[in-house]
C-alpha cells in the first residue's frame, strides 16, 4: 500500500506547479489551466486523506470523495464562465494576455 | 427532505427563486420597468420568512430555541438556522433591496440583459444568505462560489474594455483564492477527519498537539493560513486585496456597491463562525494572526488611498482599510473567546468583540451604500468618476453633494453617524482583550483616512465647476463612464441615497436596538464556543 | 504491494512531468494536450485510492469536457504561435511558490496524520470501493466482513446516499451555482448588440 505521505507530497508538488503557472504566465487561458492543475492537486489530497483515515462515527470516510465531486462540478462551472469572459475580452481587445490589458494597473 | 427542512432553507430558496423568476419575466415582457418592481416586491418573501424564523427562535410561538435545525434533520450538519445567520439574512436582503432601487436608472442604460442583471444579483444574494448559516466546509465552499461567480459575471457585464478587464481580474484572483482555500480545507480535513465545523473541533481535541507551535501542528498552521488567505479575498483584506481597486473602478457601480457591503459582511460572518465553532480552543493564535492582518490592511488601504484620483478606485482602497478596522473586532473576539476570563457565564464581556463586528458591518453597509449611490447618481449626471470633475458639485446638485459628504464624514467615524459608535465599540473591545497597540494604530489610521475623505468634500464644496461644463464630460479616450450623462433627475436613485443616508444617521443617534440585536445574534454563536 | 508502488511511481512521474510541460512549454496547444495527460494520470491516482467512481467522473468531466473547452478557447483566440509567454513577475513567481512548497512539505512530513493502520487499510479501502456498490458480497466476506453488521455498515455507506442525504444542501446549492454560471456565461457571450 502506498503511504499517505507520498500522495500528499505529490499533491503539494502539483499544486505548486499550478501556482507557478498562475503567477508567471501571461495568457489568461493558461492561467485558468494552471488553476485546474491546482484543483486537481487538492482533489488528490482530499481523496488520499479520506481513504487513509477513519471518519467520525464510521469505519471509513467518504467526505473526501464528496468534496472532490463538488470541486469537479464547481470547476466545470467556473471554466465555462471563464471562457465566456476570456472570449469577450479577446473580442474587445484582440488579446488574451493579462499584462497587455493595462488600462488599469495589474 | 421533509417539509420542515424546506422551511429551514426557505429564505435562501425564495431568494434564488426570485432571481430565476426575474430572468423568466424578462423573457415574457417588453416593459422592462416591471423587472425591478418585481424584484423589489419579491424580496418581501425572503424577508417575511426570515422574520417568521426569527419569531420562532425568540419564542413568540413555541419555546425559544438557539437553533431551528433539529439534530435529526438531514440538514443538521450543514446548516444552522440561528440568530447569527438571520442577522446576516436581514443585512443581505436590505442591501439587495437598496441596491436594486438605486440601480433602476443605471440598468435602463443597458438595452438588453436587464433581467439577467437583477437575476444574477439575487442569485448571489441567495449564496450570501446560505454562507451566513453554513456550518460545514463543503457547504461553505459551494456557497462561497455561489456568492462569487454571479458577481464575476456582473463585473464583466458592461460592453467596454474596462469592465471586461475587471471581470478577468476578478475571475482569476477569485479562482486562485478558492484554490488556496480548498487546499487549506483539504489539510484541515486530512488532519481532523471531518468537514463539519463541530467535527473539526472534536477532531482537534483528539489530535496530539506539538508544544510551542501555533495551532499545535504544522499541518493545521499551514491549513489555517491558506484558509485565511482565501477568506481574506472575500473580506478584501490584505493578502488577497489586489483585485479590489481594479474591480471597483471597472465593474458597474451598483455591482460594486453590493459587493462592497453584502459580500464583505457575510465573509466576516463566516470568519467569526469558523473561528468560534471550529477552533474554540485556539483563540489566542487566531487573535495574533488576525491582528496582524488587521494592522497591515488598514495601513496599506489608507496610505494608498491618499494618492488616488479616481473616486471608485479610492473607495476600493478605503474598503480595504475598513476591512482592517473590522478585523480588529474579530481579533479581539478571539482573545476573549479563549475562555481565559472567568465571566463565560455572564456573556457580556466575551461577546463584546463579535457584536461590535456585527454592528460595524451594519453601520458600514449604510454609510458605504450612501456613498456609492451618490456616486452612481453623480456619475449619471456628469459622466465621470475622476475626483477633479466633482468640483462645484454643491451648486450642481446640492442634495447629492450633501449626501456624499455625509457618507464620507461617516466613513471617517465622526460623531453623529453609525461608524463612530461602531469604532468606539470595536476599539474598546480591542483594548479589553489586550490589543492596545492595535486600537492605537486604528485611531491613527482613522485620522489618516480623514485626509482623503475630506479632500473629496473640499473639491465638491469649495472648488469651481471644471472647465468644459457639467454635461459634456470630455475625458480622455476610454476614460468616460459607461453610462452617458443625462439630464433627467434619477428619482429612484435619489430615494435610495436618502434611505441609506437616513440609516447612517439613525444608527449614530440611536444605536441601541441594533446593538442589542447584534449582541443576541452573537450569543447564538458563543453559546457553542463557551459550552 | 510492489505492483501498486510501481503504478504509483509511473503515474507520479507522468503527472509531474506533464504538469511541468503545461506551464513551461511555449505552444499553448501542446500545453492543453499535456493538461489532458495530467487529468488522466490524476484519474489513475483516484483508482489507486479506491475511488473508482471519482476516477470515472474525472475522465468524463475533466478529460472529456474541460480539456475540450480549453482547446476550443485556444483555437478561437488564435494567437497560438506566440503562445505562452512569461510575464514580468518572474522572481516572485519562483520565490513565493518555492516558499509555499517548503511549508507544505514540512507540514506533511512533520504532522501526525493518524492514518488507519496498515493491516486495516485493505478492508477500509474495499469499503470505499463498495461506496458505489461494485463489490461482490463474497469478496467482502473474504476480506473479513464476516459479521452481518459489518457487511451492512459497508453497504449502507454509499456515495449516492450521502449526496442526497447528509450533503443534500450543497448538492442543491451547486445546482443554483451551475444555473448562475450558465446565465452569466450566456449573457457575456451573446453578441455585442447590448
Amino acid at each position: 500500500m502506498v503511504p499517505l505521505v507520498y500522495f500528499q507530497l505529490l499533491s503539494a508538488a502539483l499544486f505548486i506547479i499550478g501556482l507557478y503557472g498562475v503567477m508567471a504566465r501571461r495568457s489568461a487561458v493558461l492561467i485558468i489551466m494552471s488553476i485546474e492543475l491546482m484543483l486537481n492537486a487538492v482533489n488528490i489530497n482530499l481523496i488520499a486523506a479520506a481513504s487513509h483515515r477513519e471518519g467520525w462515527g464510521s469505519f471509513v470516510n467518504f467526505d473526501g470523495q464528496i468534496i472532490a465531486i463538488f470541486i469537479i462540478t464547481v470547476a466545470a462551472a467556473e471554466v465555462g464562465l471563464a471562457m465566456a469572459i476570456i472570449l469577450r475580452m479577446y473580442r474587445n481587445r484582440a488579446t488574451v494576455n493579462v499584462d497587455e490589458i493595462d488600462l488599469m494597473k495589474w | 427532505m421533509s417539509l420542515h427542512d424546506l422551511y429551514l432553507i426557505s429564505p435562501q430558496l425564495t431568494m434564488a427563486g426570485l432571481g430565476i423568476l426575474v430572468i423568466l419575466l424578462d423573457l415574457a415582457t417588453d416593459r422592462k420597468g416591471w423587472l425591478a418592481a418585481a424584484a423589489l416586491l419579491g424580496l418581501a418573501a425572503p424577508l417575511a420568512l426570515t422574520l417568521v424564523q426569527l419569531a420562532q427562535l425568540t419564542g413568540i410561538y413555541g419555546p425559544a430555541l438557539d437553533n431551528l435545525t433539529p439534530a435529526s434533520s438531514i440538514l443538521a450538519p450543514s446548516l444552522s438556522v440561528d440568530r447569527f445567520g438571520l442577522f446576516f439574512n436581514f443585512l443581505v436582503i436590505t442591501a439587495a433591496a437598496l441596491v436594486i432601487l438605486a440601480s433602476v436608472d443605471y440598468v435602463k442604460g443597458l438595452t438588453r440583459l436587464q433581467g439577467e442583471f437583477y437575476g444574477l444579483l439575487l442569485l448571489s444574494a441567495s449564496g450570501m444568505m446560505l454562507l451566513a448559516s453554513a456550518t460545514e466546509l463543503i457547504t461553505i465552499y459551494v456557497a462561497l462560489e455561489l456568492t462569487t461567480l454571479p458577481l464575476v459575471a456582473l463585473a464583466a457585464f458592461l460592453m467596454n474594455a474596462r469592465s471586461g478587464e475587471a471581470g478577468v481580474k476578478f475571475l482569476i484572483i477569485s479562482a486562485i483564492s478558492s484554490a488556496l482555500t480548498l487546499y487549506g480545507m483539504a489539510l484541515i480535513f486530512g488532519f481532523t477527519g471531518s468537514t463539519s465545523l463541530e467535527g473539526i473541533a472534536a477532531g482537534l481535541g483528539q489530535a496530539t498537539a506539538q508544544p510551542n507551535l501555533p495551532f499545535g501542528s504544522y499541518a493545521l498552521l499551514v491549513g489555517v493560513a491558506l484558509l485565511t488567505v482565501g477568506i481574506a479575498f472575500k473580506l478584501s483584506a490584505v493578502p488577497s486585496h489586489m483585485w479590489v481597486p481594479d474591480v471597483y473602478e471597472g465593474a458597474p457601480t451598483p455591482v460594486v456597491a453590493f459587493l462592497s457591503v453584502a459580500s464583505k459582511a457575510v465573509a466576516f460572518g463566516l470568519l467569526l463562525r469558523i473561528v468560534y465553532t471550529a477552533f474554540p480552543e485556539m483563540g489566542p493564535e487566531w487573535g495574533i494572526l488576525l491582528a496582524a492582518l488587521a494592522a497591515v490592511s488598514m495601513t496599506v488601504g489608507n496610505l494608498v488611498a491618499i494618492t488616488q484620483s479616481n473616486i471608485r478606485r479610492l473607495f476600493g482602497y478605503s474598503t480595504i482599510a475598513h476591512a482592517g478596522y473590522i478585523l480588529v473586532g474579530v481579533a479581539a473576539m478571539s482573545q476573549t473567546g479563549a475562555g481565559e476570563n472567568g465571566v463565560a457565564g455572564g456573556g457580556g464581556f466575551a461577546t463584546f468583540g463579535p457584536s461590535s463586528v456585527l454592528f460595524y458591518l451594519a453601520a458600514y453597509t449604510a454609510a458605504n451604500l450612501t456613498a456609492f449611490f451618490a456616486i452612481i447618481a453623480i456619475g449619471q449626471r456628469i459622466g465621470s468618476d475622476r475626483i477633479d470633475d466633482y468640483g462645484g458639485m454643491v451648486r450642481r446638485s446640492p442634495f447629492l453633494a450633501v449626501a456624499l459628504a455625509l457618507a464620507l464624514i461617516a466613513l471617517i467615524g465622526v460623531p453623529p453617524t453609525g461608524i463612530f459608535v461602531a469604532k468606539i465599540y470595536i476599539f474598546t473591545a480591542a483594548v479589553k482583550s489586550g490589543l492596545v497597540w492595535l486600537a492605537v494604530l486604528g485611531v491613527i489610521n482613522s485620522v489618516i483616512s480623514a485626509y482623503y475623505y475630506v479632500k473629496i468634500i473640499r473639491v465638491m464644496f469649495l472648488q469651481p465647476i471644471p472647465e468644459g461644463g457639467a454635461e459634456t464630460a470630455t475625458g480622455e479616450s476610454g476614460d468616460e463612464q459607461p453610462e452617458a450623462p443625462t439630464d433627467q433627475p434619477s428619482k429612484l436613485t435619489n430615494l435610495a441615497v436618502a434611505l441609506a443616508a437616513l440609516a447612517t444617521v439613525l444608527l449614530g443617534l440611536a444605536p441601541g436596538p441594533l446593538l442589542q440585536a447584534a449582541e443576541s445574534a452573537v450569543t447564538a454563536l458563543s453559546g457553542v464556543a463557551l459550552r | 504491494m510492489l505492483f501498486q508502488d510501481i503504478i504509483f511511481w509511473v503515474l507520479a512521474v507522468t503527472a509531474i512531468g506533464a504538469a511541468l510541460g503545461v506551464v513551461l512549454i511555449r505552444d499553448l496547444f501542446r500545453s492543453a494536450l499535456l493538461l489532458a495527460v495530467v487529468f488522466v494520470a490524476v484519474a489513475g491516482f483516484f483508482a489507486l485510492l479506491s475511488a473508482e467512481f471519482l476516477a470515472v467522473v474525472q475522465v468524463l468531466i475533466y478529460v472529456g469536457a474541460i480539456s475540450i473547452l480549453f482547446i476550443f478557447a485556444i483555437m478561437l483566440t488564435r494567437n497560438v504561435r506566440e503562445g505562452n509567454l512569461p510575464n514580468r513577475l518572474q522572481l516572485p513567481a519562483v520565490l513565493f511558490p518555492a516558499l509555499l512548497l517548503a511549508a507544505l512539505v514540512v507540514a506533511v512530513v512533520s504532522s501526525d496524520w493518524r492514518p488507519i493502520p496498515e493491516e486495516e487499510l485493505g478492508r477500509a479501502q474495499l469499503t470505499q470501493t463498495q461506496a458505489v456498490n461494485i463489490v461482490a458480497e463474497e469478496t467482502l466476506a473474504a476480506e473479513g466482513f464476516s459479521t452481518a453488521a459489518a457487511l451492512e455498515n459497508a453497504q449502507q455507506a454509499g456515495l449516492a446516499d450521502l449526496l442526497i442525504g447528509a450533503f443534500v444542501l450543497p448538492f442543491e446549492a451547486v445546482s443554483l451555482l451551475l444555473l448562475a454560471a450558465l446565465i452569466g456565461g450566456l449573457a457575456l457571450a451573446r453578441s455585442r448588440g447590448g
